[in-house]
Formats: structure tokens, sequence, C-alpha cells
């Protein structure tokens, strides 16, 4: 596989902007990652998944049977928010989908591979690839694959706050998907919860929409948020002011000492 | 602060039986990782302490650590370019830094932490047969030469804490590291927006926001990953958190 190629294209599917981004992402699993198709699913409710997009149908197909017959590696991701690895579905020592297996030696999958997509707290659906050769998922193409769940995330959440006047994402947001593994974006999706009663997702969407629309980092966005000189307004977007009572509080980007909160 | 030997001892054999215990039970990751790192601080005598885990995507993350504060968060996240841990992660072994006065491999880092008052830092490896999953972070506000016997209790701290994630009972698939080390990073994101509620609701910092949960938790005798999961998603009047 080639990393720099799949991110390469990862990233031209964030920052387009497009609504066709979800099923680039699952194209660039197809082209720079050893899978025969992808697809993605949401959560459209507690007990209910929309599919999204699928590279074949041979996808949608895995994906139709596996909500329908509420079984299989796609389900049990759903449910748990973690990854399922499978080598083999035909392998008749796979035993933990019964109900699946049966249906999915008709489809022609064999290694399946689901990630899930979540956002901290909420998960937002998953991202299913399969291939029609048994096999695991080695190191590298694992790291591929979580890369394109994490681009999956910021394609999905874009459907939920589309930006109207954009400057583009900025480079630095959709090249590695880093800004997921910065602390501060995080708690200033934790505020923006608070203060608008969002989900996290919706919460993540915000802050990503605002970068958009002011062609700034997500970074610098969730630092200002945290620092109060943003806040999220009625209309959805995220402005100056708002806070009145400033200099009563603490700024927790920049709190005051406390000492060390817990004696040993 | 120096223990005498017998005293220290006795510590040490506590520490582990208690880590020994929680192995064997049902436990939390990310609570038995904040038990590590109080431990290494009240062990080895360090001003503070935290666990990096791989993200996986050639990345360091912060797990856990022994406090919260910003600046020290920020210390452990400018790792994921630079510094001590990168280091001791990408090459398996022991990184010592014992004057930070005179350290010049990591610039970047360097000047923060002396910003943030410490002198000396060490950074071990998380050993997993041939990989490397993260890096045990200690901080010292004085110069100060770890010997081979605190090496030894730190890097058998920093083995703990990898049987940890492996025999983490809510992860369903023992065979798969990857699938594990998400799930214990994603506890920890969840922990970072319940920061961000509470310190919007309360008008606190984020380090006070960590704190009222941390006490929350174990005034009640639950997970810190559940308190942090059920603030959330609305699921606990954050008013209980303030009381």
């Amino acid at each position: 596989m080639d990393q720099v190629r799949l991110s390469q294209a990862l990233a031209a599917a964030v920052a387009s902007n497009d609504p066709d981004a979800p099923l680039a992402v699952c194209r660039a699993c197809v082209a720079w990652l050893p899978v025969t198709g992808a697809s993605l699913t949401v959560m459209a409710g507690p007990d209910r998944q929309e599919p999204v997009c699928a590279t074949d149908d041979v996808s949608a197909r895995i994906d139709e049977l596996q909500f329908s017959l509420g079984d299989g590696p796609c389900v049990e991701s759903f449910s748990t928010g973690r990854a399922v690895l499978v080598a083999d579905i035909a392998d008749p020592g796979e035993r933990r989908w019964p109900v699946f297996a049966a249906a999915a030696a008709d489809t022609g999958a064999r290694g399946m591979y689901v990630f899930p997509l979540n956002v901290g707290a909420s998960r937002i659906g998953v991202l299913d690839c399969y291939r029609d050769t048994p096999g695991t998922l080695d190191q590298q193409e694992l790291t591929g694959a979580l890369r394109a769940a994490d681009a999956a995330v910021w394609t999905l959440l874009d459907t939920m706050a589309p930006h109207a006047a954009t400057h583009g994402a900025p480079e630095v947001d959709v090249v590695d998907g880093s800004s997921l593994a910065r602390a501060e974006v995080h708690q200033a999706t934790g505020m923006l919860i608070a203060q608008g009663d969002l989900t996290a997702a919706a919460a993540l969407a915000r802050l990503r929409a605002a970068a958009f629309a002011t062609g700034r980092t997500i970074t610098d966005i969730a630092d200002d948020v945290l620092a109060r000189r943003l806040r999220l307004h009625l209309d959805g977007s995220l402005r100056a002011n708002g806070y009145q009572d400033d200099e009563t509080m603490d700024d927790p980007a920049h709190p005051r000492s406390r000492g060390e909160e817990d004696p040993p | 602060m120096t223990t005498p030997a017998r005293d220290r001892e006795q510590t040490l054999v506590e520490a582990f039986v208690r880590l020994a215990d929680t192995l064997v039970t049902d436990y939390d990751v990310i609570d038995l990782f904040h038990g590590l790192c109080a431990d290494c601080v009240t062990l080895l005598d360090a001003d503070a302490a935290g666990l990096l885990l791989t993200d996986q995507r050639g990345s360091l993350q912060l797990v856990s650590a022994s406090n919260e504060q910003a600046h020290l968060v920020e210390l452990f996240q400018l790792q994921a370019d630079q510094g001590p841990c990168l280091d001791a992660f990408r090459t398996g072994h022991q990184v010592r830094a014992d004057d930070l006065a005179t350290e010049d491999r990591w610039p970047r880092f360097t000047s923060r932490a002396r910003e943030s008052g410490f002198a000396a830092v060490h950074a071990l490896p998380m050993r997993l047969r041939g990989e490397v999953v993260g890096a045990l972070n200690l901080f010292h506000r004085q110069h100060h030469v770890m010997d081979e016997a605190d090496l030894g209790v730190g890097q058998a701290l920093a083995d703990v804490a990898t049987i940890a994630i492996l025999t983490d009972r809510s992860s369903r698939q023992r065979e798969l590291l990857t699938e594990q080390l998400q799930a214990a990073l994603t506890s920890r994101v969840i922990i970072e927006q319940a920061k961000g509620v509470l310190a919007e609701r309360g008008r606190i910092g984020l380090d006070e926001a960590f704190a009222r949960m941390r006490s929350y938790a174990r005034g009640h005798q639950v997970r810190l990953a559940d308190v942090a999961r059920d603030v959330v998603e609305g699921d606990i009047d954050t008013a209980a958190l303030f009381g």
C-alpha cells in the first residue's frame, strides 16, 4: 500500500466540502488499501442505521444484510463502538455471528474490517471494508484504515453542519487528521455541548464549520472557545461576545495556579 | 523528600500488591492508569507523571497524568512532535534528561518544560514483545538522576500499564492490540469532552473540572470513564458535581 497516496486522497476528500466526499473516502480505501469494497453507514437514531455510500453493490449488500439480520461485525461495531476485524467470515471456526455468516457466504466477502466512527462519546457510524480473499491487515494497512476512518468522520460531520461561505479547511487539519489528537479540540467540543445542548458530534461539526468559514485551523478555533473569546450563538455559528461576566471567570486556557489537586 | 529504605520498600510492595489486585478484577483501564501515575509520583519522588500511548497513526497521545494542570498537559502533548517520550517510543529505550539546563535534543520541549519549572525528565518505553505502544513520562522540579533501582521501579510500573491495556476486560478482541489502544484513547477523548462541559457549566477551569469528576467518581465508587460519559451525554445532573 502507499501511505502517501492514501493520505493525499483522503485529504483531498476532506478538503473538498463536497456532498460526495464520504464516497471519495471509501474509494480511497479501495484504491490504496487491500480491500475490495468499502461503505459508510451512519447512526440515524438509537436503533436505526442509514447507509451513506458504498463503492460497489456487494458492499451495500453486506451492510444491508447485517442491519436487517441484526447480526454481524458491522452491527457489533455499531453497538460496542469498537473496531471489529475478521480474517475470514467464511471460516467455520468463526462463530461470532452465526446468523450473518451463513448469509455472507453468498456475497463472496471473506476478510471484513469494520472501524467505528467515534467522536468521543458520540458514535456517528462505521466504516465497513471487505475483501474477497481471506486475510488480516498488517500494521501499515491498519494505520491507513484508521486514517480513512478519521477522514470519514470529518466528511460526515460536514453533512451535519454544512459550510456556507468557505475559505477551505487549512491543510494542517486535513492532511493527517491530527486535530483529532488535540486535547483542546475535545475540551472545546465539551464547552459547545454545554452551550448549545448539542451532541459531541454536532459540537465538533460546529468547530469545523467555524474553521472552514474563517480559514483558520480547528485548533485555533478551539483555543478561542476555551479562552471564551468565541461562543455558540443561536444560529449555530461561533461568534465573539456573549459572556457578560468575563472578569469573574477563570480562563480555562490559562488557569490560575491551583496547586496539585490531589495529595498522593 | 527521601523516604528511608525500609519505608520505601514497604510502599513499593503495597503499590504492586494493589496493582495485582486490580488486574485480576473488572477494572477500568483509565482508573488504573491514574493510580499508576500517582504511584510514580510517590515511589519515584517525581513531581509529575504521565502515560502516553501511540494512536497508531505515528503519533503519541496523553491518556493519563498525575495532575491535569494545563501547562503539564501541554508538555505531554508537545511530545507528539519531539521530546523524550517520542524518543523512548521510537527507540524502545529509556531516555534520561537529568538536567534540562544542559539539554539540547528537544529545544522546543525543553524550553517549555523549563518555563513550567521542571529541571529533569525521564521517559520509559511501554514495550510489548517486539512492539512499543507508548511511554511513561516522569518530571522532576529539581535536577535529578534516576538510579538503576528507580529506573527499574519505573519500568515495572510502565510494564504494568502495558499489561493493563492487554487484559482490559471490556476489550472483546484481546488479540487486537490496535483495537485495545484505540479504546483507551477514546476513553481519554470522552474525559476531555467532559472537562469542557463542566468548565462551561460551572464556570471553572479545566483542571478544576477534572478534579470534580475524579472526586465524584471516588465518592460514588464509580469509574471515572463512566462519569465522563454521563456528563457528555447529559445522563448525570452536573449540579451534583458542583455540590
